[in-house]
């Protein structure tokens, strides 16, 4: 559905973009991460047509980027939802939708089929006839995918689409992006900065500085990248310390709770095993994007 | 209806429900009302009361002397105000949802010309109407069929410079407080440079001559020659032609340059390769500049 093959982006003095190359099938959940000024935005910006390549080839469903015929295919091929709001604050949500409508040359009668489409998925009937810029975030962006899909795009590009969205409203836009893919086999292509939602796509790149640094399925990169840790509590300090540095396990302790990184549950379980005559209690947690992301970037993630 | 003037039609829906958008479109056409009302009418009549009686037709000639004034510079405020659309699009990040529709760039960028060209007119048509009105009641002097046949072509015409002239710099005005600041400098501006707020022939000779070299100044020009035609005849009736011609040049009802009187067509041309040059380099630049 995308291929992209050595894709760069030259500023004048700064190159955002490094020569990165990734595929995306069709129907899959891409979910594209970086720190900020990692050159996301900037590699989407390529692939919805807003910007021009340096170098680089792209593909997206079987159009080449970059020349005019193929841009025009490409962008009745694909939906964006931008981070930002882009709709008209002073027409009402049928009217932005209708005038985005317009510049895809829809027929009446397929303006008004897929609007019942989008109506219906996005649950717009109580938001129709309101003025876009009176809707709370929730109900804007509602409006925003809405659009994205008026034309019926084979493909989603959603710039962190539920920044700074009340949980409920997530829920709701995860649970359409979902219905989407499983009903029309939609390929998704998302950025974001928020690890949970990262950990449910099929693919995962991580990009940093310009490059991708990490690439793989959530599962494959937990596995190589982030470790499950255990907690223990123990009932006799003394003997509990005395064991791990015995066994030469490497510990962090604060206020008598000790943390120590396992490769999987499994060695965990061996672990406690043998504490277990002097523990009081103890917690194993699973690794998550969050050590992956920081891991491979080194950098803080944004708490959710 | 396509798509290019469904996109049109968004433009102006977007710009009539922006009333303050709207209102400082106009701006510029209230404080002349207001200057005519406290000071520039008594001020000609003053003048004019030096050389010749004051008539009715002394007024509605000095009247059609304002509406002459306040419709060029309409055609500029209002397509100026119009093209805000434009650039609050671009500084609220509109306009890149329009790109990445399969639209063409040179459609959208037109779409906002036409936009801002409709407004214009529209809004010239309409102050022409109330101001056909008000000429009529205030002097009892209604303009002829043919007059305002030619008026609007002339307001036509100037719309169109306009649209050329505002195209051209709104896409160097990359926010919207740098187009507000720009609207009303305009706004101010225009007063001056088209001999509506100060007459013509009051400012020093350079400044004379850098306002026979600003084409909107000709659209001012010509829609007093259109409007005043009748009126001055009665009122300058058996005074010299001398008279008449230094009203004419000092209230920039016909320009002297470099010793010789510019003819109508000479204004008219002039506009019209103003226009045409504006065009050609804004439509440029607007193809060039991809956001």
């Amino acid at each position: 559905m995308i291929k992209v093959n050595e894709l760069r982006k030259q500023y004048a003095t700064h190159e955002a973009v490094k020569g990165i190359s990734f595929s995306v099938a069709q129907g899959e959940l891409f979910a594209f991460l970086g720190t900020n000024g990692a050159g996301k935005t900037t590699t989407m910006n390529m692939l919805c047509t807003l910007l021009d390549a340096t170098s680089g080839t792209v593909t997206i469903n079987g159009h080449l980027l970059g020349t005019q015929q193929g841009n025009d295919h490409i962008r009745r091929s694909i939906g964006v939802v931008f981070q930002q709001n882009v709709l008209d604050a002073r027409l009402t949500v049928e009217e932005n939708i209708r005038a985005r409508a317009a510049t895809y040359h829809l027929s009446k009668d397929t303006y008004m089929k897929n609007y019942a489409f989008v109506r219906e998925y996005l649950q717009l009937a109580d938001i129709e006839k309101r003025y876009y810029g009176t809707l709370s975030g929730g109900q804007k962006r509602r409006a925003d995918i809405a659009r994205a899909l008026i034309h019926r795009p084979h493909i989603l590009f959603l710039d962190e689409p539920t920044t700074g969205l009340d949980p409920k409203t997530r829920q709701f836009v995860w649970q359409t992006i979902k219905r989407l893919r499983e009903e029309t086999n939609m390929t998704v292509f998302l950025t974001t900065h928020y690890m949970e939602e990262a950990a449910v796509a099929d693919t995962v790149i991580i990009l940093k500085d310009g490059r991708i640094v990490a690439e793989g399925t959530p599962h494959t990169l937990k596995m190589m990248h982030a470790y499950d840790v255990l907690t223990l509590v123990f009932t006799d300090v003394m003997h509990g310390e005395q064991w791990l540095r015995d066994r030469q396990i490497a510990y962090d302790e604060k206020q008598g709770v000790y943390t120590v990184a396992v490769t999987s549950p499994l060695e965990a379980l061996q672990l406690l095993k043998q504490a277990e005559p002097f523990l009081a209690s103890f917690e194993v947690v699973k690794g998550t994007m969050d050590d992956v992301f920081l891991h491979v970037t080194n950098e803080e993630v944004v708490s959710v | 209806m396509t798509a290019f003037w469904q996109l049109v039609f968004r433009h102006q829906k977007v710009f009539r429900r922006d009333k303050m958008q709207v209102f400082f479109s106009l701006l510029s056409i209230i404080i002349v009302i207001a200057l005519y009302i406290v000071f520039l009418q008594n001020m000609q009549l003053d003048a004019i009361a030096q050389v010749t009686t004051v008539t009715d037709a002394t007024k509605a000639m000095v009247n059609e002397w304002l509406v002459a004034g306040l419709l060029s510079m309409m055609a500029v405020t209002t397509t100026l105000g119009a093209f805000g659309i434009f650039v609050q699009d671009r500084d609220g990040h509109v306009s890149i949802d329009f790109l990445t529709s399969p639209m063409s760039r040179i459609a959208i960028q037109l779409s906002y010309v036409v936009h801002a060209w409709m407004i214009g007119l529209l809004s010239t048509v309409l102050a022409l109407s109330v101001c056909i009105v008000f000429l009529g009641v205030t002097s009892g002097s209604w303009l002829t069929i043919g007059t305002i046949a030619e008026v609007l072509g002339l307001l036509t015409l100037s719309v169109l410079l306009a649209s050329a002239c505002n195209m051209l710099v709104i896409v160097f005005l990359q926010s919207q407080q740098a187009f507000s600041t720009f609207a009303t400098l305009v706004g101010t501006l225009l007063g001056f440079l088209c001999g509506i707020y100060i007459p013509f022939g009051v400012v020093p000779s350079f400044i004379q001559t850098a306002i026979m070299y600003f084409p909107i100044s000709h659209t001012t020009l010509l829609l007093r020659q259109a409007l005043m035609e009748d009126s001055m005849a009665s009122v300058f009736m058996g005074a010299p032609a001398s008279e008449q011609l230094s009203y004419m040049l000092q209230y920039g009802v016909v320009y002297e340059l470099h010793g010789t009187l510019l003819s109508t067509t000479w204004s008219v041309v002039y506009i019209v390769a103003w226009t045409v040059g504006l065009g050609i380099a804004g439509a440029l630049l607007f193809m060039y500049k991809k956001r």
